[in-house]
């Protein structure tokens, strides 16, 4: 588990239900101190108490700085990070987070046509402060089963007429993509979020739009091109797998080891780990090349090929776990 | 070590990690602990589960911002590189193993402070590289008191 001062670690002050099984949290610094800024279409992982963590989009007005507010929608066949939101989240209760992340960053300039489907209107719901301070032309799509299935009639209540376009696919307004990408100007930049279905069609039917065009995607979607490899620890022979996209220290400190680390780039060395088998892509700015045939860097360092064997763990660490 | 003269410009704490650091009017510096209020005298800074005696206060030379704008076109501000005091007039790299004080507070200096990705994470800006060598120094408090925004930094 993360230590909660290596993340932004939060008290829930509040859950509202909304129509549609959805839950909108409040969370706030345990002193209401000022929580780290964000910008539109900004989302954090929640840590939940069981291990898991999961992206929720924060959905409140980034100009609000004392507070984060995430919506989430049970999904009965999710994986179960909404279930338990849903059923385990009490207010008063602590949460850690991490900093807020945007992959969907609203572009400074040009008309903004945003499609939403179900609860993936929540990234839109921080844009539409910003885009009215600041005078932007923008519309939002906002497609859902049916008006009841709708959680956020009252956050979009204050949308100027035109602003606003509400589909209903159970009702046969469905929203026509084919065309709305058609109608598109020059200077249009479509932004979309909704489920699985939604973001490939949106990807077939947006492809010529270029980086005019915006998808929000969570979970498999963000791979970053890194390879997944194993680390072996020589004394124990246990086997630890790094993610594509994760750190060998992260992978380390997941699996329970205590590693000692600083500045978790390359340079003050000191998470330097002794390697005894494999062949490391160092990528440290600062360890002396005849030290680097047998040490590397776990925060930065990765593997050339599927396995790495680490002289770990120390022998006087506390036991794993 | 004399030769300079140099004054207090900022004061900055923050209650626990990741939190934007505030602009005080004044702290207090406990000896052999830490600032009143700020994270790294309650357990609750990033670095917090590798204790350090000389990490009870840091600085920060205001110089330093003025030549990341100059050299590199990069604004941060005094709220931002998460030291504590930012100070002007004084060569903070000196002053490993030195004492100074800091208005009526004695401080001695432990280490130079190493940037570190976590200010990169908050900031958002790519700002590691070029703060190497000038990101601050480590030191400890050895007679506490109140410092004020103008106080006059001296060596000892």
């Amino acid at each position: 588990m993360a230590k909660a001062i290596h993340r932004v670690s939060v008290v829930l002050r509040s859950v509202e239900t909304l129509p549609g099984d959805i839950r909108l949290l409040e969370l706030a610094d345990r002193d209401d101190w000022p929580l780290p800024p964000f910008t539109a279409g900004a989302h954090v992982d929640l840590h939940l108490p069981s291990g898991r963590i999961r992206q929720y989009s924060l959905c409140g007005d980034p100009a609000e700085n004392t507070r984060y507010r995430i919506a989430v929608a049970r999904e009965a066949a999710g994986r179960g990070g909404s279930a338990e939101v849903h059923a385990a989240l009490r207010p008063g209760q602590e949460l850690l987070l991490s900093l807020p992340r945007n992959n969907f960053p609203l572009v400074p300039s040009g008309r903004v046509v945003m499609v939403a489907g179900g609860i993936g209107l929540t990234p839109f719901l921080s844009m539409l402060p910003d885009l009215t301070r600041t005078g932007r032309d923008f519309v939002l799509h906002v497609c859902a089963k049916a008006p009841e299935r709708h959680g956020f009639t009252a956050a979009l209540g204050g949308l100027a007429p035109g602003r606003l376009a509400l589909h209903f696919s159970r009702d046969g307004t469905r929203l026509d993509l084919a065309a709305l990408v058609a109608g598109l100007g020059p200077e249009d930049h479509l932004y979309v979020c909704g489920p699985a279905g939604m973001m490939a069609e949106a990807r077939r039917l947006g492809a010529g739009l270029g980086a005019r065009l915006h998808l929000e995607l969570f979970g498999a979607g963000e791979a970053t091109g890194h390879t997944a490899y194993e680390v072996e620890l020589a004394r124990s022979g246990a086997v630890i797998p790094v993610a594509a996209g994760e750190t060998m220290l992260e992978a380390l400190r997941g699996a329970g080891l205590d590693i000692p680390s600083s500045c978790e780039a390359g340079v003050c060395l000191e998470c330097r780990t002794r390697y005894l088998a494999g062949t490391p892509e160092h990528r440290d700015l600062a360890m002396p090349a005849a030290d680097r045939h047998a040490w590397l860097t776990p925060c930065v360092s990765g593997c050339a090929g599927g396995r790495i064997v680490l002289d770990l763990p120390n022998p006087d660490a506390p036991a794993a776990g | 070590m004399g030769g300079w003269n140099g004054t207090v410009e900022h004061l900055h704490i923050a209650p626990r990690s990741f939190l934007p650091m505030r602009e005080m009017e004044r702290i207090a510096l406990v000896a052999g602990r830490g600032i009143t209020g700020d994270r790294y005298s309650t357990g609750d800074g990033f670095y917090s589960d590798r204790p350090e005696e000389g990490r009870q206060v840091t600085l920060f030379e205001a110089e330093t911002l003025e030549a990341l704008l100059r050299d590199h076109r990069i604004t941060l501000a005094p709220a931002e590189h998460r030291r504590n005091i930012t100070v002007r007039g004084v060569p903070l790299n000196h002053l490993v193993g030195r004492r100074f004080r800091v208005g009526p507070v004695l401080l001695e200096g432990t280490r130079l402070s190493t940037p570190c990705r976590h200010i990169e994470q908050i900031t958002g800006q790519e700002i590691f590289t070029v703060l190497l060598h000038r990101s601050g120094l480590h030191a400890r408090i050895l007679e506490g008191g109140e410092v004020t925004p103008g106080a006059a930094v001296t060596p000892e």
